[in-house]
């Protein structure tokens, strides 16, 4: 992408994000209240079932963020884009960010359920393991000064953790068939037609949160970056100014 | 062919410097030893608390003892910029990986190797019959730290804070690794029958065959600009 | 032909520029000397014609190659002689060459390694480690290799500093061999009067403008 490209991206950006984030908020609304005020509570569970419509959500998203990271990280590779190195790097913040609120809600969740915050779950754990990888993610651009290698580097990293995500689901998956039998699993909740609705309009909703997030965030990543740009090129004219006089 | 001869070469560079200054393998093997040291004043166990906790004790202290190695691995050729004419070579970087994951993969299994017979005195283990599977254990994991840890020990050689780096990184990666190695390890110690643990050894071979072909192929974009 | 070509080569560091658009040609047979201050961004430059760094714009060729789309081959025809040596401390001054050879996917006799270290002037330490070597000894070291290359292209950083005199001679007198068996040569150096003899074409670079290019006849 040339300069005259990134330039009308970020303009597209700039227009069309509104409409993500009105669509965003009109369907978690609608979802919310379909889900807390308008469904009769889980026949199990009660009351405590509803943070699924959050937590469910929340999860899918993150996987979704994940995937857009690896996605534009071997797209970077390919192409070395540095707005695409933005949106990655925006893309690693949100997946951290919603993997967070993911397993807090899911704690929220287990501790009236199972009776535990934390069990040491195929789910739990990848997404801990998911934590874990996006924190180093982000820890290590902050390492690096040159800005090529930082973007280089984190697209290693996001793509080689990616590949891992699964085999970390299936080692924890037999290490737990091996040591427990499953019968406090997430799997056991199985969801009536009545409470799909909700579930369903704010998984699109969080999805398009994050579509709105994202496209914010990257944009600023990228003026950020240039108003650095700026300073640097008028830093460097006074001081060339100020050697001549 | 040229990609092995150049595999060759790195391979022998590691070896006869580390023959020469034994540099990497003493820091890890007295590394290690107080590891197990630690452990054993700390649990102070009797027979049954030992054959539980004993596997996980010998893979968190080799993996420790790994980064150790990992980190030296590519921080050697800082010195002297010799990190810039490996890049500037003519010739695929996959060789250069490769011939890094060999020696990696020595330093970190000759130590296993010396240290094992210390778990074995300290903690009475018992060996003799699973002997060959112990060994076929100790392959397969630290074919897979070495594969995943030599691509991070090269991502994080050129950063700042790469000491803590390189374990954040690795460590979180390296899950499935730990899991199957303690696990299979725990069943061969324990005497069971290898069909109980076999799908273990399969994760190892999984995981070992994965990473190899990703970060084989990620190397070429830590080395090459 | 021409050996060495850059054509508005722009580097940034993010966004922090230290090279602006520098053109930079070179024939087989000559050698420039790339003149300027601290920080003016010559080993950025030269690292970016040894294809250490990609640059931010502008194009690279050598030897009628892209620097960039056929790094293989323009690797194998160049070499770069930096600030380090590219020593290994453990290895002795022959291991060593044979470990940089054998990269470089030659196979030097050890009677060639031999008599290239006699001829710079450490023939004498050539089984001692390294690690007991002074600067100016790991210098010549450096430049064995590229006597054993013998590559087409030559790009030297500050290729005087931490030689004594007649390792500078021994220096010199590689350059203008290289040059005169059709090579071409791209030095850095701060120091004008021991390249300027040399050179064919020089150039001042400063805040990473290329500002003056002259050009001496013969």
């Amino acid at each position: 992408m040339n300069k005259t490209m990134i330039n009308r991206v970020i303009r597209k950006i700039q227009r069309y994000k509104g409409w993500f984030g009105g669509a965003a908020a009109l369907c978690m609304m609608a979802g919310l209240y379909v889900g807390l005020l308008a469904s009769p509570p889980d026949y199990y569970q009660g009351e405590v079932a509803r943070i699924m419509y959050v937590h469910v959500p929340l999860a899918h998203t993150s996987l979704l963020a994940y995937t857009v990271l690896f996605g534009g990280s071997i797209w970077y590779l390919w192409k070395r884009d540095p707005l695409v190195d933005n949106m990655c790097h925006a893309a690693a913040g949100l997946t951290a960010l919603f993997t967070l609120l993911a397993l807090l809600t899911g704690m929220i969740w287990g501790k009236p359920t199972w009776n535990a915050w934390w069990t040491w779950d195929a789910r739990l754990t990848s997404f801990i393991v998911l934590l874990l990888i996006t924190i180093g993610y982000l820890m290590l651009r902050t390492f690096i000064d040159d800005p090529e290698r930082e973007a280089r580097y984190a697209a290693v990293l996001a793509i080689v953790g990616f590949v891992d995500l699964p085999i970390v689901h299936f080692s924890v998956e037999w290490w737990r068939t091996l040591h427990q039998p499953q019968s406090i699993s997430m799997r056991g909740v199985s969801i009536s037609s009545g409470l799909l609705i909700p579930l369903m309009l704010m998984s699109v909703g969080m999805s398009l949160l994050f579509s709105y997030m994202l496209m914010v965030r990257t944009q600023m990543l990228y003026l950020v970056n240039l108003l650095d740009a700026k300073k640097g090129r008028l830093l460097s004219q006074f001081h060339l100014s100020k050697a001549e006089s | 062919m040229g990609f092995f001869k150049i595999m060759q070469w790195v391979v022998w560079k590691d070896l006869l410097t580390e023959w020469r200054s034994r540099e990497t393998m003493s820091s890890m093997f007295f590394f290690a030893l107080i590891v197990i040291l630690v452990f054993s004043f700390s649990f102070s166990m009797d027979q049954q608390a030992a054959q539980e906790l004993i596997a996980g004790i010998i893979w968190v202290a080799f993996a420790f003892t790994g980064m150790i190695g990992l980190g030296k691995s590519f921080a050697v050729e800082l010195q002297d910029d010799c990190l810039n004419y490996l890049q500037g070579c003519p010739g695929s970087k996959g060789a250069l990986y490769l011939g890094k994951v060999t020696a990696n993969f020595a330093f970190m299994f000759a130590v296993e190797v010396i240290l094992f017979p210390m778990f074995i005195v300290l903690f009475n283990l018992n060996v003799i019959e699973e002997f060959h599977i112990l060994l076929l254990i100790f392959l397969m994991a630290t074919m897979g730290l070495s594969a995943v840890g030599t691509l991070f020990s090269a991502l994080t050689v050129q950063i700042r804070a790469r000491e803590v780096m390189l374990p954040i990184l690795l460590l979180p990666l390296v899950v499935p690794v730990m899991i199957a190695a303690v696990e299979a390890t725990k069943g061969a110690l324990s005497g069971d029958s290898f069909a109980l643990y076999r799908q273990w050894l399969e994760l190892l071979a999984i995981f070992d065959a994965v990473f190899m072909v990703v970060s084989f192929w990620m190397f070429e974009f830590i080395m090459d600009e | 032909m021409i050996a060495i070509s850059g054509q508005e080569i722009s580097k940034s560091y993010g966004h922090y520029q230290v090279l602006h658009e520098v053109s930079i040609q070179i024939n087989q047979g000559e050698c420039f000397a790339l003149f300027g201050p601290n920080g003016a961004g010559k080993t950025t430059l030269l690292k970016i014609f040894a294809t250490l760094s990609r640059p931010t714009a502008g194009q690279i060729k050598i030897l009628g190659r892209d620097a960039v789309k056929e790094k293989d081959m323009v690797r194998a025809s160049m070499m770069f002689l930096a600030h380090g040596s590219y020593l290994y401390d453990e290895l002795n001054a022959i291991e060593n060459l044979q470990f940089a050879m054998g990269l470089r996917h030659l196979t030097p006799s050890l009677r060639s390694i031999a008599s290239t270290l006699d001829r710079v002037g450490i023939g004498a330490f050539s089984g001692m480690k390294v690690r007991n070597f002074s600067a100016g000894m790991k210098k010549r070291l450096n430049l064995a290799k590229a006597m054993l290359a013998q590559p087409h292209v030559l790009l030297l950083d500050e290729p005087f500093t931490a030689l004594d005199d007649s390792g500078i001679a021994l220096m010199q007198e590689y350059i203008v061999e290289r040059v005169t068996n059709g090579g071409a040569v791209l030095m850095s150096t701060h120091d004008r009067d021991k390249a300027a003899p040399l050179a064919h074409h020089a150039g001042v670079l400063s805040q990473g403008i290329l500002k003056t290019v002259s050009s001496k006849a013969g």
